[in-house]
C-alpha cells in the first residue's frame, strides 16, 4: 500500500516537473531549456497520401501542347468545412463543389440552382484550416463535442426548416462568436491535453472546442475528394485550405490559401493556431518541401488589409532582408488580384493618373464590424510591386515579385462569374438582391435587418434613395470575380503548378479573356501575322511572369496579344502598366500605355490613349452596342520612355467594351432602375503577371541614414 | 360448443398470468442482454487493444445502464415527439434500411441490361485531328478566306491570321472544340470528309477552313472495359430504385393535407 502510495506521488512529481518545464520553455527562449523542444514532434509536418484507386477508365488525353493553352480555374471556394459557410446554410460538400467546376447545377442555400456556363479547368476547395469542420460537428447532435455548452447555440443550424433569410442575425451572431474566440477556452495547465498539445507541436488540440478526429476527417474529406475528382488532361483540382490569419493590431486581414501539388499532404493544415506570423507559415511550407512535398501560398484580399498585406517591414515591425525576400517568393509566387470582395489592383488615391483605378473598390477591412476603412497604401498589388522595387534598391530583396491570379472565394461550393447571374457569397446572407441591396427592401424586411445587423454590431444598416430604402450592410461593394488563369502545356497537375510556380498567370474578372504578353530585344523581327508567331516569341523572348535582364544598350520590345471571351462582350483596349524607380531620385513612379485599340484605331503618341469606340450599354435591358470592339487585339510594343538604369516591371490590363454590372441586372430583372450611388456598368477585364526588367547592378551603394534596414553584405 | 369456446379462453387467460408474471413489461426494468454486453466489450478491446478489467467492464455496463434510463425518461416526457433531429434520424435510417437490403450481387446479366438502357453515361467522346486557316473578323475575315479557299486547295500560299489557340488541334473532342472555338463550332465536323479543305466556317472569332486528317468516331466501349463503373452504378441506381418503390409502397397509406390557399 505504501509503495503504491510513493508511486502516486512520484508520478505525480514527475508530470508536475514536465509542466513546469513546459511553461519555462514556452516563455523562455534559452538555448538550454529550448533542448526541450527536442522530444517534441511535430504533427503538422506528418504526410500523408491521400491518393485514390481509379476505378474510371482510363480516357486518353489531349498532346500536350508545347505552345501553352489557356486554363481557367478558382482556387478559391468554401463548402460546408468552412466555419462562415456552414453558420450561413452552406451544405454543399467538397464533391458538390467539384461537381459544379465540371458543369453540373448544385443547390443555393436559398434553394435555386447554380450552375455554370462552361465548365471550368481546374478547381480547389479550400476551406478555412481553423475549426475546419467543427462547426458542423457541433450542429450534429449526434457527435460527442456538440454535447458541451459552448455547442448548444450551433445545434440543429442547417436542418431545412432553418435555411430561411430571417434567421441571418442569429446566424451573424454564432459567427462573430467564432470569431472572438467564445469558443475558444482551453483546458486548464494540468492538464494532460495541455502536455499532448505541447509534444505534439498542436496547439488546437489544447482547447477545449476542438476534437483532433474531427478536424483531421473533414481535412481527410478534403483531400480524398480533390483526389477523385482528378482528371487528368480533362480536369485538375488541388489540395488546398485557406491560412486565415490576420494582425493582433488594427485587424490587418493577411489570409493566403495554400495548395499542394500532388496527391500527397500534410495530415492537418497549419492554422492560426499554431501562428498567426505568415513567416511561420513559410517555415512549414519550406519543410514540407524537404519532405518532398511542394506547396505555395497566395495571399488574398490585400484591399481589406489596412496596408499590412505589402507592408515595408516584417509581421513583427522588422526590417526587410534578403533572407525574408527569398523566403516570402520560394512560397508565395502568386497573388490572388480580384475576387468577390473587390479588385486589389490599385486605388484611385495611389493612382490618380489611371482613369480605370477606381474599379470594384472595397474600402473597408475584411470582416470588420462595424465596417471600419481599409488604408489604401500597402494594401494594393501596383503599389506593392514598386515598394519590391524600393525595397531591392536599398538593397533588401524584392518580397514582392508575385504573379497574379484571380479566385472567387465563394462560400457556397460554387463561383459566380456572371454579372447577369450572380449569387455573391455567403449564402442566406446575400444570396437575394434585397439583402445585397441591389434592389428597394420590402417594408417588413426593412425592420428585420435592422434587428439582425444591430445584432452583428452595425448599427446604420440602410440608405434612403430615390427608390426607396436599400440594405446598406456592404455587399454593394463586392462583385462576380474572378478566375485563374494560367498558360500551360496541358490540363494536368504537373503541368499547372509549374505554370504558378514559373508566375505564368494571368487574373480575370471572371470573363475568359486570353493574354499572352512577352518581352525580348528581337521582337520586332518576329511577324505578327505569322503562324509561328508563339513558337517564336517564347524562342526570342521572355513570357509573363519573367525577368528580362539589360542587354547592353538595347530596347526591349513587348508582344502582347488578347482574344476576347467566346461568350462576353469585345475587347476595347489592351494597356501596359508601367512601374519604375527612377535611379536618380530613388522615387517610384508609375504610367499606363494604351498599347492596341478596337475597331483599326491607334493610341494617341502624346496622351497615349486610345479614342473612343462608342461603346454604349443601354441600362433598361442591359444590351450593348452592336459591332463595336474587337474580338482580338495584338501589337508590338517599345517602351516611349525607357531608361537602361531604371528598375522596372510592366504588365498587361485588358478592358472589354463596358456592360451592365450585377447591382444593375439584378434591378433590371425586379423591374428597378439600378441604384444610383453604385457604379452601372462595368468594364471586365484580365491582368497579366508582370515582366521584371532588371537592368546591371549599379555601382551606387544606397546608404540610408538612422534607418532600421539590415544591410547584407554587399558582394 | 359453448363449453368449449369458454375453456378456450380460461386456457388463453391463464397462459396471459403466466406471462405476465414471468416476463414483465414494466416501464421500470431494464435488461440488457448478452450480447449487446459483448459487442461493446469487443468494441472496447478493438479501440484499446487489451480485455477490460472488471472495473471497465462495470463502467461499461454502467454507462449503457445510464443511457437506457436517460433514454427512457425522456420518452416518458415526450420529448420525441416534434423533435426534428429525431425525425430525421428516424427517416434517414428505414431509407438506409431500404437500401441496404439488397438481395444478391448483381449478375452479369442484370449489369449488361443496366449498361444497355444507360449507354450514354459511358460513351467515348468523339475525336478529331485536324489543322485550319484562320481568318480573324479583326480584318474582312469572311471576304478573305472566301477568296483563300480556291488557293488552298491549289496549295498556293495564303495570307491568313495566327490563331491565339494554334495551328494544330490533336486529338479533340467536341466539346473542346466548342470550347476553343465557341458557336457550336463542333457541329461543321459532323460527317465531314477526311483530308480535304472545308469551309470556310465561322467561330466566335473569324473565319476558318479547316483540314481533318483523322476521325476517331465516339463509340459506346465494351461492357467488359467499364465494368467495375457499371456494378458501381448499377449497385448506386438500384439501392435508389429499392427506396423509391418502399415509398410509393407505403405512400398510398397516407392523406396528406395542404393549405390549398398558402400565398408564397
Amino acid at each position: 500500500m505504501k509503495y503504491l502510495r510513493n508511486f502516486f506521488v512520484i508520478i505525480f512529481g514527475i508530470y508536475l516537473l514536465v509542466l513546469g518545464f513546459v511553461l519555462v520553455d514556452v516563455t523562455d527562449a534559452r538555448p538550454l531549456i529550448s533542448l526541450f523542444k527536442n522530444i517534441q514532434s511535430d504533427s503538422a509536418l506528418e504526410v500523408v497520401d491521400f491518393s485514390v484507386e481509379k476505378t474510371n477508365i482510363s480516357k486518353s488525353k489531349p498532346a500536350p501542347n508545347p505552345n501553352k493553352n489557356p486554363y481557367y480555374g478558382d482556387l478559391h471556394v468554401h463548402t460546408k468545412y468552412s466555419f462562415d459557410a456552414y453558420v450561413f446554410g452552406v451544405t454543399a460538400s467538397p464533391d458538390d463543389a467539384y461537381r459544379y467546376a465540371k458543369g453540373e447545377g448544385i443547390k443555393h442555400p436559398l434553394g435555386y440552382e447554380m450552375k455554370l456556363r462552361e465548365p471550368l479547368d481546374f478547381y480547389s476547395v479550400t476551406d478555412h484550416g481553423f475549426y475546419m469542420g467543427m462547426i458542423q460537428a457541433f450542429a450534429d447532435t449526434s457527435s460527442d463535442i456538440s454535447q458541451n455548452e459552448f455547442a448548444k447555440p450551433f445545434h440543429n443550424l442547417n436542418s431545412l426548416d432553418n435555411l430561411t433569410v430571417e434567421s441571418a442575425g442569429q446566424r451573424s451572431n454564432l459567427f462573430s462568436s467564432v470569431l472572438e474566440g467564445v469558443i475558444t477556452p482551453s483546458y486548464p495547465n494540468w492538464h494532460p491535453k495541455i502536455l499532448k498539445a505541447y509534444l505534439t507541436r498542436n496547439t488546437q488540440a489544447a482547447l477545449k472546442s476542438f476534437d483532433y478526429d474531427v478536424h483531421k476527417s473533414a481535412w481527410a474529406d478534403i483531400a480524398r475528394s480533390a483526389n477523385e475528382h482528378n482528371d487528368p488532361g480533362h480536369f485538375t483540382t488541388f489540395i488546398g485550405y485557406e491560412f486565415t490569419t490576420s494582425t493582433n493590431i488594427e485587424g490587418g486581414n493577411l489570409h493566403r490559401n495554400v495548395i499542394f501539388e500532388s496527391s500527397k499532404a500534410s495530415i492537418r493544415p497549419w492554422t492560426r493556431i499554431d501562428s498567426l506570423n505568415p513567416e511561420d507559415l513559410w517555415t512549414w511550407q519550406d519543410r514540407l518541401r524537404e519532405k518532398g512535398i511542394d506547396t505555395i501560398a497566395m495571399p488574398h484580399n490585400a484591399n481589406g488589409s489596412n496596408g499590412q498585406m505589402f507592408e515595408m517591414e516584417t509581421f513583427f515591425g522588422k526590417a526587410i532582408t534578403n533572407d525574408y525576400a527569398e523566403k516570402r517568393m520560394r512560397n508565395e509566387p502568386l497573388v490572388e488580384i480580384t475576387q468577390v470582395k473587390g479588385t486589389s489592383d490599385t486605388h484611385p488615391l495611389l493612382s490618380p493618373d489611371d482613369e480605370w483605378a477606381d474599379f470594384e473598390i472595397m474600402d473597408v477591412r475584411v470582416g470588420s464590424r462595424p465596417p471600419t476603412y481599409s488604408k489604401p497604401s500597402g494594401s494594393y498589388v501596383r503599389e506593392a510591386y514598386l515598394n519590391g522595387l524600393t525595397l531591392e534598391f536599398t538593397r533588401q530583396g524584392n518580397p514582392y515579385k508575385f504573379g497574379l491570379i484571380g479566385s472567387t472565394d465563394t462560400h457556397t461550393g460554387a463561383g459566380a462569374f456572371d454579372e447577369s447571374n450572380y449569387w455573391s457569397k455567403v449564402g442566406l446572407l446575400d444570396g437575394d438582391p434585397e439583402n445585397r441591396g441591389s434592389v428597394p427592401l420590402k417594408e417588413e424586411n426593412i425592420e428585420r435587418l435592422d434587428e439582425y445587423m444591430r445584432a452583428f454590431n452595425q448599427p446604420i444598416s440602410t440608405v434612403n434613395l430615390d427608390q426607396g430604402e436599400y440594405a446598406n450592410t456592404g455587399f454593394t461593394q463586392w462583385g462576380a470575380s474572378g478566375l485563374a488563369a494560367v498558360w500551360a502545356e496541358e490540363n494536368t497537375r504537373e503541368s499547372i503548378f509549374s505554370a504558378f510556380r514559373r508566375k505564368e498567370t494571368f487574373a480575370t474578372t471572371g470573363t475568359r479573356i486570353a493574354v499572352r504578353f512577352f518581352a525580348g530585344y528581337m521582337l520586332s523581327s518576329i511577324d505578327l501575322n505569322s503562324e509561328s508567331l508563339v513558337s517564336e516569341a517564347y524562342e526570342k523572348g521572355v513570357s509573363m511572369g519573367s525577368d528580362l535582364l539589360q542587354d547592353e544598350n538595347k530596347i526591349p520590345e513587348f508582344i502582347v496579344w488578347a482574344q476576347k471571351d467566346k461568350n462576353g462582350a469585345p475587347l476595347q483596349r489592351v494597356q501596359i502598366i508601367k512601374g519604375w524607380i527612377d535611379v536618380n531620385s530613388g522615387r517610384p513612379k508609375e504610367k499606363v500605355f494604351d498599347v492596341a485599340c478596337s475597331d483599326g484605331m491607334q493610341p494617341d503618341p502624346i496622351t497615349h490613349r486610345c479614342p473612343d469606340n462608342g461603346a454604349k450599354v443601354n441600362i433598361n435591358d442591359c444590351s450593348i452596342t452592336k459591332d463595336v470592339g474587337s474580338t482580338e487585339l495584338k501589337t508590338i510594343w517599345r517602351d516611349p520612355e525607357f531608361a537602361h538604369q531604371d528598375k522596372s516591371f510592366y504588365y498587361v490590363r485588358v478592358l472589354e467594351n463596358p456592360t451592365c454590372r450585377w447591382s444593375t441586372w439584378d434591378a433590371v430583372k425586379a423591374g428597378f432602375k439600378p441604384r444610383e450611388d453604385l457604379h452601372e456598368t462595368i468594364q471586365e477585364r484580365a491582368w497579366s503577371s508582370p515582366i521584371w526588367y532588371n537592368p546591371n547592378q549599379s555601382n551606387v551603394d544606397v546608404i540610408p541614414l538612422g534607418g532600421t534596414i539590415e544591410l547584407r553584405d554587399l558582394n | 360448443m359453448k363449453y368449449k369456446l369458454s375453456i378456450f379462453f380460461i386456457v388463453g387467460f391463464v397462459i396471459y398470468l403466466i406471462d405476465i408474471s414471468l416476463n414483465s413489461y414494466d416501464e421500470t426494468e431494464i435488461y440488457i442482454s448478452d450480447q449487446e454486453i459483448i459487442s461493446l466489450v469487443t468494441a472496447w478491446k478493438s479501440q484499446v487493444g487489451r480485455n477490460p478489467n472488471d472495473d471497465e467492464i462495470a463502467r461499461i455496463i454502467n454507462n449503457l445502464v445510464e443511457e437506457e434510463i436517460l433514454y427512457r425518461e425522456a420518452l416518458s416526457l415526450g420529448l420525441d415527439k416534434e423533435d426534428r433531429i429525431i425525425k430525421r434520424r428516424l427517416a434517414q435510417k428505414i431509407s438506409f434500411l431500404k437500401q441496404e437490403t439488397l438481395p444478391k450481387a448483381p449478375s452479369i446479366e442484370e449489369l449488361t441490361r443496366y449498361f444497355n438502357t444507360n449507354k450514354e453515361k459511358y460513351y467515348i467522346d468523339s475525336k478529331y485531328t485536324f489543322t485550319h486557316y484562320f481568318f480573324s473578323s479583326e480584318n474582312d475575315s469572311y471576304k478573305r478566306a472566301i477568296n483563300s479557299y480556291g488557293d488552298i486547295t491549289n496549295d498556293v500560299n495564303v495570307k491568313s491570321d495566327p490563331f491565339l489557340l494554334g495551328k494544330n488541334f490533336i486529338d479533340i473532342s467536341s466539346r473542346e472544340i466548342d470550347s476553343d472555338f465557341g458557336s457550336n463550332f463542333s457541329s461543321y465536323f459532323k460527317d465531314i470528309e477526311l483530308n480535304k479543305w472545308h469551309g470556310p466556317y465561322k467561330s466566335a472569332f473569324g473565319h476558318h477552313i479547316i483540314f481533318v486528317t483523322q476521325f476517331d468516331e465516339g463509340y459506346y466501349p465494351d461492357i467488359s472495359t467499364v465494368l467495375d463503373r457499371v456494378e458501381v452504378d448499377y449497385v448506386l441506381n438500384q439501392k435508389d430504385i429499392q427506396l423509391e418503390n418502399y415509398l410509393n409502397e407505403i405512400r398510398s397509406k397516407y392523406k396528406i393535407y395542404i393549405n390549398p390557399d398558402l400565398k408564397i
